[in-house]
């Protein structure tokens, strides 16, 4: 009995073993193959880069990723999440598919650059960094931390300096408490942020700092939280979508994302998963 | 045997190495990212900071709620009161503590907030005012407090009424008053009749005070998850069960002692 049960465990372990070695081996064999037939393809850069051809020629978009709800994530072994549903409805209006293929966040713009990924696809807030390393879609959503607070007290407080006297709730950990504390507030940590919503209700504290999404669906006519209201963003994010430096595909891309706009498709997934489109 | 550890470990190290991959993702795309890590010793002495609040909340909710809970089960006992009493009891057992506690904290401020924008001012809206300004411990502890006292007077109440009734009757007879057949006869029978009872809502009380933490008294657990949402690591907040564990080692042994000490009493 106790060989027997050796022998299973030994077995277990090797296994793990090679799956763990396994699972680097292929993407890295993967990486290679990918660069050497780009690397030709980078040499006949011009002013624009003629990317569409491309990806019609391949039949596929290669769309990096990292996981990270809710923009792209797995569920029953399948991509899922707002970015993968919206990166897929664009792909079928390109009349390609989608492959999304797992990349390391830091080296995203060399995978962009070498060719192994066509786009940067995964709820990336755009700044300075990514305009000048890439060619950047226009913003389809936006995350922000806002003060909410009593609705006759917000018109006296325009800027976070005035703020400075109030105490705010935020929930522990979250990104509202670090834009609370690096504005220099005084903040005390709920622990969830419905629970902070209610201490300014209930006058623990005198506002709040909590996400666009959950601000704009808790207050306003209907809720029990009719007195408050939303302020201004302390900051600001917008998601967008990054291709390859003078890329033709973020103009067509633009387009569709229009028209998804306009049709409802992105409306209906913000509402699924709980995002703020960009007006 | 041998066999069995290296393979446990190769696992943890797979798992370590997985867990380290998600982990910096979720650092990029969340780019926060504390730079110091957290040490065995530091983690262990900010958790025993949140245990002091624990401690705190346990020993003031003892305090309180063991007087209370006397007078609760007499009032229960006692003609004309005992239906308001036991229905009272009703509602304090028959909600959950969390729920309770979420009632006490927010209730004053949110009935002072109506009263303002409905301009009604009297003198009961002036002290909930007063009491609304108090600190989250002041909450949690009036919580609590209300909370086990109903349960101790419940107890207090099986322990009295099992005393037999020819006692009482034969210290009438000595020509004892009603208090001294009371503390005298009664109660030190009770105490030691209580004692197991006690002891179990005694030890349930050092885990609730966990729950204080949803109105803000930073308990161990609280701290102990806010590790996770900072530095992404678990193994705190699994650590936090060995404080509890010892506490209630420690209580388990004192109580054990009680009752050999209260053995001489045969009843």
């Amino acid at each position: 009995m106790k060989k027997i049960l050796a022998v299973m465990l030994c077995l277990a372990m090797v296994l793990c073993m090679v799956a763990c070695g396994a699972e680097n081996k292929t993407t890295d064999t993967q990486d290679t193959e990918k660069q050497s037939d780009t690397t030709d393809e980078a040499t006949k850069n011009d002013e624009t880069v003629k990317d569409y051809d491309n990806v019609i020629k391949n039949g596929k978009l290669v769309i990096g990723i990292t996981e990270y709800e809710p923009m792209n994530y797995m569920e029953n072994g399948k991509w899922t999440g707002f970015d993968t549903e919206f990166a897929e409805a664009v792909c079928e209006m390109l009349g390609v598919t989608a492959e999304f293929r797992e990349i390391e966040w830091e080296n995203k713009y060399i995978e962009l650059e070498s060719g192994t990924i066509d786009c940067i696809w995964n709820g990336m807030t755009l700044c300075d960094e990514t305009y000048e390393n890439a060619s950047c879609s226009d913003p389809y959503v936006i995350n922000a931390q806002v003060v909410v607070m009593d609705k006759d007290k917000v018109d006296s407080y325009n800027d976070t300096e005035s703020m400075k006297e109030l105490t705010f709730a935020v929930e522990s950990g979250s990104a509202g408490q670090e834009a609370g504390t690096a504005c220099g507030f005084d903040v005390v940590e709920y622990t969830a942020q419905s629970d902070a919503m209610m201490a300014v209700k209930s006058g623990k504290a005198d506002a709040c700092i909590i996400d666009i999404t959950m601000a704009n669906a808790m207050t306003g006519e209907g809720t029990s939280y009719e007195d408050l209201a939303v302020s201004f963003a302390i900051t600001e994010e917008e998601y967008g979508i990054a291709f390859r430096k003078n890329s033709d595909l973020t103009e067509i891309v633009n387009g569709f994302m229009k028209e998804l706009i306009n049709d409802g498709t992105l409306i209906k997934l913000a509402e699924k998963y709980n995002l703020t489109l960009y007006k | 045997m041998i066999i069995l550890v290296i393979s446990v470990t190769s696992f943890a190290v797979c798992g370590q190495g997985q867990t380290k991959s998600t982990m910096k993702i979720i650092n990029n795309s969340a780019k926060v990212a504390e730079d110091d890590s957290p040490t065995f010793v530091s983690v262990t002495v900010k958790l025993a900071e949140g245990f002091l609040r624990t401690l705190e909340l346990f020993g003031l909710t003892l305090l309180f709620a063991i007087p209370l809970g006397l007078i609760f089960s007499l009032l229960s006992m006692t003609k004309g009161v005992k239906y308001i009493m036991r229905v009272f009891i009703w509602i304090i057992r028959g909600t959950p503590l969390m729920l309770q506690l979420i009632i006490i904290y927010y209730g004053p401020g949110l009935i002072v907030k109506w009263a303002e924008r409905n301009e009604v001012s009297n003198f009961m809206i002036d002290f909930l005012g007063k009491l609304n300004s108090m600190g989250a411990m002041t909450f949690a502890v009036i919580a609590f407090v209300i909370n086990y006292s109903c349960y101790f007077s419940e107890i207090f109440r099986g322990g009295i009424e099992s005393i037999p009734q020819g006692q009482k009757e034969a210290g009438q007879v000595l020509g004892l008053t009603k208090s001294q057949i009371f503390f005298r006869i009664t109660l030190i029978q009770v105490v030691k009749r209580i004692v197991p009872p006690m002891s179990n809502e005694i030890i349930t009380l050092v885990k609730d005070t966990s729950l204080a933490r949803i109105i803000t008294v930073y308990e161990i657990i609280f701290l102990g998850q806010k590790f996770i949402k900072l530095n992404g690591i678990i193994w705190p907040l699994f650590y936090t069960g060995v404080f509890y564990l010892a506490f209630s080692g420690l209580l388990t042994l004192i109580f054990g002692f009680i009752e050999k000490k209260l053995d001489y009493i045969k009843c």
